[in-house]
């Protein structure tokens, strides 16, 4: 993990870094997940599942994310902030 | 489907066809199985689990058909008991109460046309499983009015079985649900084993039917709802105005048919006293079962209400984002928001509340969220709540909505004081975080919420006929049982009477009575029992007749009103005043008010606390892992009780209430 924080909109697809260090606003596609085995199913299962595209709603808790290729925006999830850390992406444009 | 006389014949004798239908949460399952069962279904539990299921019962192409409308899950494979539960009904090894377990002959799989890729991933777990297949798109509406275009022919052709696209919602394409049933086959798909084949398989399938499509502007009013829903001070601010809203309306609406059903229980007594000869068997009915049942019903308008009011409320997507505010109230006090929903549903019936605390994941969470869960205040303390805040503020409707939303407060708040105690000490540790699906916005869904409450206020109902039926006989028998005699004041009034002039005589005699009949319930059965347990409720204020209404809620709170009124029924004249007025005016042995300010304030707080329900203790040590958790419940909530009614009673004296 990087110990900087990503600029938004800055383009990192070499990097992951944790879903919570974007702004609202920014369209990220999921990396990976530190979670342990049943959340990172759960997870994987509602729709966060490795290169899923994003839009952030919502930062804080709880933190709120849009499917944005799965259902137009229209599914959203939303995540303790303690989840939204552990997930991994890649900042997209 | 019309089938021809003869096949009707050979449909009727064929066995029910057993259809389960599976999908997402909030794929519009329930209001399929709704559509297609109209009145005929019923909620039932999963035997030995805390899930529960829709069961309806339809004919679908001139064949009687049993609709299971499955937990909805994300992945048949995940370690949660939604996702068990379905693996078991699918293989045959489990149904709903009242059904033999076995394998379903038609499987539908219900897919949310607005959120195809992800639907399309539980389809292909689905088709592992072998079983005659259909698969059913639902909400076409909506996704086309969000331009999401679903080609329902090329989905059939890439799953190998029948699909079709509908609207439960409005009724588009149930027409032809019969011919999918009829024509369910096993997916003709080589099915994808792993997680990531079955996402590849899912990416392809809806690159396939799905109108390849710009993803679209973010949807702005949406984003506005969901930061201001739960935002830290707005989102507390608006669950609070909702939730006092939801009281008042209560209360508003409410007073009409409790009037009504006041007086119809009245007039009932009446017409029993003055249609049946004198004695036991009028008594029994005008005080026991008519009082009795009066006492319970009257608080229906009320409970089917509020469980209205909750569904409306959860049909227009609020409830999910509402379950974020109290999660950032709760984790303070060692709960999460999964206890949302199982406390949520405590304010309905503790039971399924503590059952729903199986699908919270942390094993502390769950424990500390079941010994809390009876401290949030259920339907059957609404009938006490309503009597004692009715008592407290005669004739100020918004007096007694504050008093009634502030019951429920002070119940969750010594709920959530208890689990913060309980996470400081015997439950120490972190709690699991929340993660929860955010449905888009809808207009209240008024048939849904219909169909719920018809369903909770006929439990109710079932209740008030059967269990409460059956304590209101026991009480009254205990209630009129040894019989005792005339008293011998009141006979020595009488001796009075016979020597005076007859309007001073009549008004002998009249007091002769009352003493008779107060001497009458002193001598009872239930009068000698709370004669002998009074003491210990003496520094609380309660009297011989309340330590009664005490006691014998023990076993279900709902009971007291009905206790008083029966108690009450033997001395009051119910007809006139109605069962509230009659309880409100009840008196002591010694003539004072037995609802004074004081006392019912005590009482207020007394049966927002006390544990006063044998079935959760039942269903706690079943939960929880043994009866030491029943017990610990048990002991703390009533010790609790005591000392605060104790304090309030006390206080109230001192301040100088009556």
């Amino acid at each position: 993990m990087p110990d900087t924080l990503t600029e938004p909109g800055a383009v990192t697809d070499a990097v992951s870094i944790p879903l919570t260090q974007l702004p609202r606003g920014t369209r990220p596609r999921i990396a990976g997940s530190q979670h342990n085995a049943d959340d990172a199913a759960l997870l994987r299962a509602m729709g966060l599942k490795p290169n899923a595209e994003l839009e952030v709603c919502r930062m804080g808790q709880p933190c709120i994310v849009a499917l944005t290729g799965a259902c137009g925006g229209g599914c959203r999830l939303g995540l303790s902030r303690e989840l939204a850390d552990r997930v991994l992406v890649h900042a997209g444009a | 489907m019309a089938s021809a006389p003869g096949q009707a014949e050979q449909a009727a004798a064929a066995p029910d066809r057993r259809v389960a239908l599976l999908g997402n949460p909030n794929v519009g399952k329930t209001t399929l199985v709704n559509r297609l069962s109209g009145a005929g279904h019923k909620t039932a539990n999963f035997p030995g689990t805390t899930q529960e299921a829709l069961v309806g019962r339809a004919q679908i192409a001139g064949r009687n058909s049993t609709l299971i409308d499955l937990p909805g899950i994300y992945a048949l494979d995940l370690n949660l008991s939604e996702s068990s539960v379905c693996r078991a009904v699918l293989a045959g090894h489990l149904a709903p109460e009242g059904l033999a377990p076995r394998v379903p002959d038609v499987l539908l799989v219900v897919l949310d046309a607005t959120n195809m890729l992800r639907n399309l991933a539980l389809l292909a777990e689905a088709a592992r499983l072998g079983l005659p297949t259909g698969v059913v798109v639902n909400r076409l509406d909506e996704a086309r009015r969000r331009g999401i275009h679903v080609d329902v022919e090329r989905l059939a052709e890439r799953i190998g079985c029948p699909a079709i696209g509908i609207s439960a919602r409005t009724g588009e394409g149930l027409a032809e649900l019969p011919s999918l049933v009829e024509s369910a086959r096993p997916p003709g798909l080589e099915p994808p084993h792993d997680r990531a084949a079955i996402e590849a398989w899912a990416d392809d399938v809806y690159a396939a039917v799905a109108a390849p499509r710009e993803t679209p502007a973010s949807d702005r009013l949406t984003d506005r709802l969901d930061r201001a829903f739960t935002h830290p001070v707005l989102g507390v601010g608006a669950f609070a105005l909702v939730m006092t809203g939801l009281f008042w309306v209560i209360f508003r609406l409410a007073a009409f048919p409790m009037d009504w059903i006041d007086l119809v229980f009245a007039h009932l007594g009446g017409l029993v006293e003055s249609s049946l000869p004198a004695g036991a068997v009028r008594d029994l009915l005008s005080e026991g079962v008519v009082a009795g049942i009066g006492g319970t019903v009257i608080f229906l308008p009320q409970i089917c209400l509020l469980f209205f009011l909750i569904a409306l409320l959860e049909s227009t997507g609020y409830l999910a984002r509402a379950a974020f505010v109290i999660d950032r109230l709760m984790r303070p006090f060692g709960l999460s928001g999964h206890a949302f929903v199982p406390l949520l549903s405590s304010h309905a019936c503790a039971l399924p509340g503590i059952m729903a605390c199986r699908a919270i994941p942390d094993r502390r969470d769950r424990l500390a969220t079941i010994l809390v869960a009876p401290f949030m205040s259920c339907s059957a303390r609404i009938p006490v709540y309503v009597l004692l805040t009715v008592i407290l503020f005669p004739g100020s409707p918004g007096l007694q909505a504050l008093a009634f939303t502030g019951c429920y407060v002070v119940g969750a708040g010594a709920g959530v004081l208890s689990a913060l105690i309980a996470r400081r000490t015997f439950l120490r540790g972190r709690s699991r975080p929340m993660a929860l699906e955010l449905p888009p916005y809808r207009l209240p869904d008024v048939a849904h919420a219909l169909r719920v409450m018809l369903d909770r206020g006929w439990v109710f109902l079932k209740k008030a006929g059967t269990v409460i039926l059956g304590i209101s006989i026991v009480l009254w028998w205990l209630g009129a049982y040894p019989g005792a005699g005339p008293s011998p004041e009141g006979e020595a009034l009488r001796a009075q009477a016979t020597s005076m002039t007859d309007g001073d005589a009549r008004a002998l005699f009249e007091e002769a009575d009352a003493l008779d009949a107060r001497y009458a319930a002193r001598t009872s059965f239930l009068g000698r029992i709370g004669e002998t347990v009074q003491p210990v409720f003496e520094p609380l204020g309660y009297d011989r007749q309340l330590t009664v209404g005490v006691l014998a809620s023990f076993a279900a709170r709902e009971v007291f009103a009905t206790t008083m009124a029966v108690q009450v029924a033997g001395s009051e004249d119910i007809e006139d005043q109605g069962v509230v007025g009659a309880i409100a005016s009840a008196r002591r042995d010694d003539g004072s008010a037995i609802f004074s300010t004081a006392t019912s304030w005590s009482l207020l707080i007394y049966y927002i606390l006390a544990m006063q329900c044998l079935p959760t203790l039942v269903v706690t040590a079943r939960e929880a892992g043994g009866w030491k958790w029943a017990g610990a419940q048990l002991a703390w909530m009533s010790g609790l009780a005591y000392v605060c009614a104790l304090l309030v009673y006390q206080g109230a004296r001192l301040l100088g209430a009556g």
